[in-house]
């Protein structure tokens, strides 16, 4: 039984038309008749399945509908039509430290955003100087976030994110985290969820990363799909095209 | 339940956050109310103090509108910030956003019992004893807290699609605290004005705490009524509301 498990998903919603995003705007376009609501098709009949141990990467230009189909996989948004079977607890690890505060330290920080994803509180405190040790700020984990430099907050927020094992792990643009000894890190760290037998949907513009680690790939255009299959078939169309 | 560790981290969060970097922190939840309601009071009381009914005191009156008012005002406000300022992660992770306006209802509804320790203070001082129906208080307290989180829930979509909500709901808010009565008795008002006053649901919490708290009020099975239909109202209605325009504003996020 595969992982994750897409069929005919279809994501359609509405947006208004006007100028500005106020109440104000609104009000006075209504009166004047000229308020108008569009249908947006974000994702059209998308089907494929990911397997454990399979990475698979999707590619695609701004507004292909990547980030939706991520929100799709992530459980965050319900496909208009279609299905969307996740089995399994997902890692997020799409734009690292987006539960983090600010005004909260390093080991606030890191237990906050991982009852976020659902873990155990007590287990993750015991895991916490680990886990600040990994991602090289264990000396910093009792200040306040905002005296983190932003490559030390991606690195506590990578590590927080691939500390336990998970079924499936959605990652955006996470790969260029860090200096060049972390990233060797962090891949060592994927490397080793995948070959643990974690399903992977990967989101990149970088082609070598997704040739080195990609097992297929889903081209999306539009909204569709343009082209599924062998990782380094579809990347030579996508960067001919 | 399972989220009930992450509703205990949220809680917490935005209890210790608001005063994290002044020198007395936590406790500027006791000074606030004290230090707002002695200026009112400065002001106030030689004017509306002497038109109260017989038996009432002007100071634990004043005081427990401002908690009262403090409470919805702050906790309504933030329920609906909270998931707001969280649109970061809840596009990416799957958590009800319902936790956010929930635990920012029961972070008002723990500063708002802190509260109460100061007014029982002013009520010693004014010479007024503690009624035997303090517990009552917590059924006004969580029967708010119900009635911020739904309201909260409702507007928390408006302030993510349009930017001036927060400045309407502001406006809004100073119109619904001058109907309500926080600082006058209600006596004071012309009639029509008494009608209006009488059917703020705010009132009806109102003398409900006023009354449970030091006898301070005189409410009516009207009240109880009124405050609990509200509260069910507003909770139906902020579920109703999120679950219908949600998953199109996570869309756009």
């Amino acid at each position: 039984m595969p992982v994750i498990d897409l069929k005919n998903v279809n994501v359609t919603y509405r947006v208004l038309m006007n100028k500005s995003s106020s109440l104000k705007e609104l009000f006075k376009d209504a009166l004047k008749g000229k308020a108008r609501v569009v249908d947006y098709v974000a994702l059209q009949d998308i089907s494929f399945s990911v397997d454990a141990g399979e990475v698979v990467a999707i590619l695609g230009r701004n507004g292909a509908g990547k980030s939706t189909l991520l929100k799709v996989l992530a459980g965050v948004l319900p496909p208009t039509r279609g299905t969307s079977k996740v089995n399994g607890k997902i890692a997020p690890m799409i734009e690292l430290g987006a539960g983090f505060h600010a005004e909260m330290t390093g080991s606030e920080n890191v237990l906050f955003y991982s009852a976020l994803m659902g873990r155990d509180v007590k287990h993750v405190k015991e895991r916490t100087p680990a886990i600040g040790e990994w991602a090289g700020v264990a000396d910093h984990m009792d200040f306040p976030l905002r005296t983190f430099s932003s490559g030390m907050v991606a690195r506590l927020a990578f590590a927080t994110a691939t500390d336990e094992k998970a079924e499936v792990l959605l990652v955006d643009e996470v790969l260029s985290v860090g200096d060049a000894d972390f990233q060797e890190k962090s891949k060592a760290r994927m490397h080793e969820l995948i070959s643990s037998g974690a399903a992977v949907v990967l989101v990149s513009h970088d082609m070598s990363a997704v040739r080195e680690l990609a097992t297929r790939a889903v081209w999306l255009e539009a909204g569709h799909v343009k082209m599924i299959g062998n990782t380094d078939e579809v990347v030579a169309s996508y960067e001919a095209h | 339940m399972k989220y009930a560790q992450l509703i205990r981290l949220l809680v917490n969060r935005e209890l210790t956050l608001r005063y994290k970097r002044s020198v007395i922190g936590i406790g500027w939840t006791l000074l606030n109310p004290i230090l707002t309601s002695a200026v009112l009071w400065y002001v106030f009381s030689f004017v509306f103090a002497s038109k109260l009914p017989s038996g009432q005191q002007f100071a634990p009156y004043l005081m427990a509108g401002i908690l009262l008012n403090t409470f919805f005002n702050q906790s309504l406000m933030q329920s609906a910030e909270s998931i707001a300022s969280n649109g970061g992660v809840l596009t990416k992770i799957y958590v009800p956003p319902q936790i956010f306006a929930i635990s920012s209802a029961l972070a008002g509804l723990a500063n708002f019992f802190i509260g109460l320790l100061p007014l029982a203070l002013v009520c010693w001082v004014s010479g007024q004893s503690l009624a035997l129906t303090l517990p009552l208080v917590i059924v006004v307290g969580v029967a708010l807290a119900l009635l911020t989180a739904g309201l909260g829930l409702a507007i928390s979509i408006m302030f993510i699609r349009f930017d001036d909500t927060r400045n309407i709901v502001n406006v809004l808010l100073l119109i619904l605290m001058y109907l309500t009565p926080i600082f006058y008795p209600v006596g004071i008002m012309n009639q029509t004005m008494q009608n209006i006053i009488h059917w703020n649901p705010l009132t009806s919490y109102l003398d409900i705490f006023r009354w449970a708290f030091s006898n301070n009020a005189t409410p009516t099975l009207f009240s109880w009524v009124y405050m609990s239909c509200w509260s069910i109202f507003a909770l139906l209605l902020g579920t109703y509301v999120f679950k219908k325009y949600w998953p199109r504003t996570v869309a756009m996020l």
